[in-house]
């Protein structure tokens, strides 16, 4: 197992894929928390509260909706990479044990979701209050609430990585692996969530998201409206039972495939 | 002492067979060719041996036992099949410290085999700006990392400049010639017969033959070539004495069934001038073609 895990350890730090997906993160963090911020209290549109209140500076906190959807994607790329790329062939010759090939690639998922998590919140958090400082606001939330906030980013991209290597290796073409992701986290959870509202806690960007302060009919992308969150490590273990779900079925199905 | 052993081996892809029913064995310290037309099944079987497809019968082992379980000795076996399988963004070093990681080989190893390869002077390019010649050097230097007691090869020519080929084919020599053992599949026949001392053909998954490359060769036809200004009356000669003769030219017969002491003196004897007389060997594309029966069939 340790020389899967190197190896999968090796193959993220050696190509650019971490470093632009985490950039897109920030990117799109940065984008998101300064429109907010700006708009705060404005009551236009989708507006957040003032920054001066508890809602409005924790919806801030929670403008990481994309990078937590973005880590999912690095998972998804990690994964159907290797065929895409024709690099399954090395990859099962160098380890034939392909179970435990698809435990350590998540195993590295989680720890590059996670490296993305941590710069996507650490964004989040100077954008919330720099702006709160800028406007003379006293800090509304006290620091362990926003730490709890930019964990649940954390915790939530490193998990949403590892479940993407789970849904990358069973659907092996990237390019339908990442439509079908980026597909259930703006649309499919939505719905889902929406009509079902006891089920919509349950659901993995819902969940994670609502870890990272994410409030119901909140958050962008948005989560349903009607859900309740989940006990921040109720949140967690369903979504490592998800991601460790979706890893059992590629193992089930589609890993053990001839590599042709 | 038998290194790798193929034995009823059988592979369907839906509804066509890729591999129907193969047997045969690779020696130790040989250089055998895995010869077969396109199509012939010849990637399923390596990739089979290999543990990446699961054969629907039979079975092919490496040293009496699966590949997956050969255990850290699964380091002795180096493999090229895939032309491009490299990340496009990993440079040449990263990605045989890639392989080094996953297979425990030394990091050690990774300057020698780019100087074994000729790729030394590329290490910091990224994979993706190679030309094809040189992934398939990165291939080789790759599957070098273990040092390797055999060598499991699937058409590494391709894609090779002419000065590519020859330095392929001296590579292949010297790793034979070290008693090490060479497994290499091609559809360039008379490339393989450069360089191997075995071969093995096959043909839609089917064993065609296996033995020498030398007895390969010589069941091709041996034609005598000669050029006279007397062809007719050489001709006539010719046939009388039971040869069986082909006008090549105006003035070029194509001679089987006697040899070139033969042509030469018959010739003499008539006072029919010759002003030359070549023998064609034969070549392993023409027995291969004769043995596949691939003449005149679409590749």
């Amino acid at each position: 197992m340790t020389a899967a895990l190197r190896a999968e350890f090796l193959k993220l730090r050696t190509t650019r894929l971490v470093a632009g997906m985490t950039g897109l993160a920030v990117a799109l963090t940065t984008l998101i928390g300064v429109l907010e911020a700006i708009t705060a209290g404005t009551g236009k549109g989708m507006a957040i509260p003032s920054l001066a209140t508890v809602g409005g500076l924790r919806d801030n906190l929670a403008s990481t909706g994309f990078a937590l959807l973005i880590a999912a994607l690095l998972g998804v790329v990690s994964a159907s990479g290797e065929f895409r790329l024709k690099t399954a062939t090395d990859t099962y010759l160098d380890q034939p044990d392909r179970n435990r090939v698809l435990a350590a690639k998540a195993a590295a998922g989680a720890a590059a979701g996670a490296v993305l998590g941590v710069t996507a919140a650490t964004t989040a958090v100077g954008i919330s209050l720099g702006f709160a400082a800028s406007r003379g606001y006293p800090l509304a939330l006290s620091d362990p609430a926003m730490a709890r906030y930019a964990g649940g980013a954390v915790i939530g991209s490193a998990l949403l990585a590892a479940a993407g290597v789970g849904a990358g290796s069973l659907i092996r073409h990237q390019t339908g692996a990442i439509i079908a992701v980026v597909a259930w986290g703006l649309v499919v959870e939505l719905v889902v969530g929406a009509t079902v509202t006891a089920v919509g806690r349950f659901l993995p960007y819902t969940a994670a998201a609502m870890m990272a302060g994410d409030t119901d009919g909140g958050g962008m992308p948005q989560i349903p409206r009607g859900v309740a969150a989940l006990p921040y490590p109720a949140a967690i273990a369903v979504l490592a039972a998800i991601a460790a779900a979706l890893a059992a079925a590629a193992a089930l199905t589609t890993i053990h495939r001839d590599v042709t | 002492m038998t290194v790798i052993e193929v034995c009823g081996l059988a592979k369907r892809f839906g509804p066509a067979t890729a591999v129907d029913g193969l047997s045969f064995t690779v020696g130790a310290g040989t250089v055998t060719g895995f010869l077969g037309p396109n199509g012939a099944g010849k990637t399923t079987t390596l990739r089979v041996l290999l543990g990446l497809v699961r054969p629907d019968s039979g079975q092919a082992v490496i040293w009496g036992k699966p590949y997956r379980d050969l255990g850290t000795r699964r380091r002795q076996v180096g493999t090229v099949l895939e032309a491009s399988g490299f990340h496009p963004g990993r440079t040449v070093a990263d990605h045989l410290r890639v392989r080094c990681a996953a297979t425990g080989a030394g990091r050690s190893r990774i300057g020698p085999v780019l100087a074994e390869t000729g790729m030394d002077e590329l290490a910091g390019r990224r994979a993706g700006s190679l030309s094809l010649g040189e992934r398939q050097r990165l291939g080789l230097a790759g599957a070098l990392l273990g040092d390797p007691e055999v060598l499991i090869l699937d058409e590494p020519a391709n894609g090779l400049d002419p000065a590519g080929v020859l330095w392929l084919r001296g590579f292949l020599r010297r790793f034979g010639d070290q008693g090490r053992t060479v497994l290499v599949s091609s559809h360039l026949l008379a490339e393989v017969a450069q360089f191997a001392g075995r071969a093995i053909v096959i043909d839609r998954g089917r064993l065609v033959s296996a033995g020498p490359v030398s007895e390969l060769v010589k069941a091709a036809r041996q034609a005598v070539v000669v050029r006279t200004p007397r062809a007719e009356g050489l001709r006539a000669a010719l046939i009388s004495e039971g040869a069986a003769v082909r006008a090549a030219g105006p003035d070029r017969l194509e001679v089987t069934g006697l040899g070139t002491e033969q042509v030469a003196t018959l010739a003499a004897a008539l006072g029919i001038p010759i002003f030359e007389i070549t023998t064609d060997t034969g070549s392993l594309e023409q027995a291969f073609l004769r043995l596949t029966a691939t003449e005149g069939r679409p590749g």
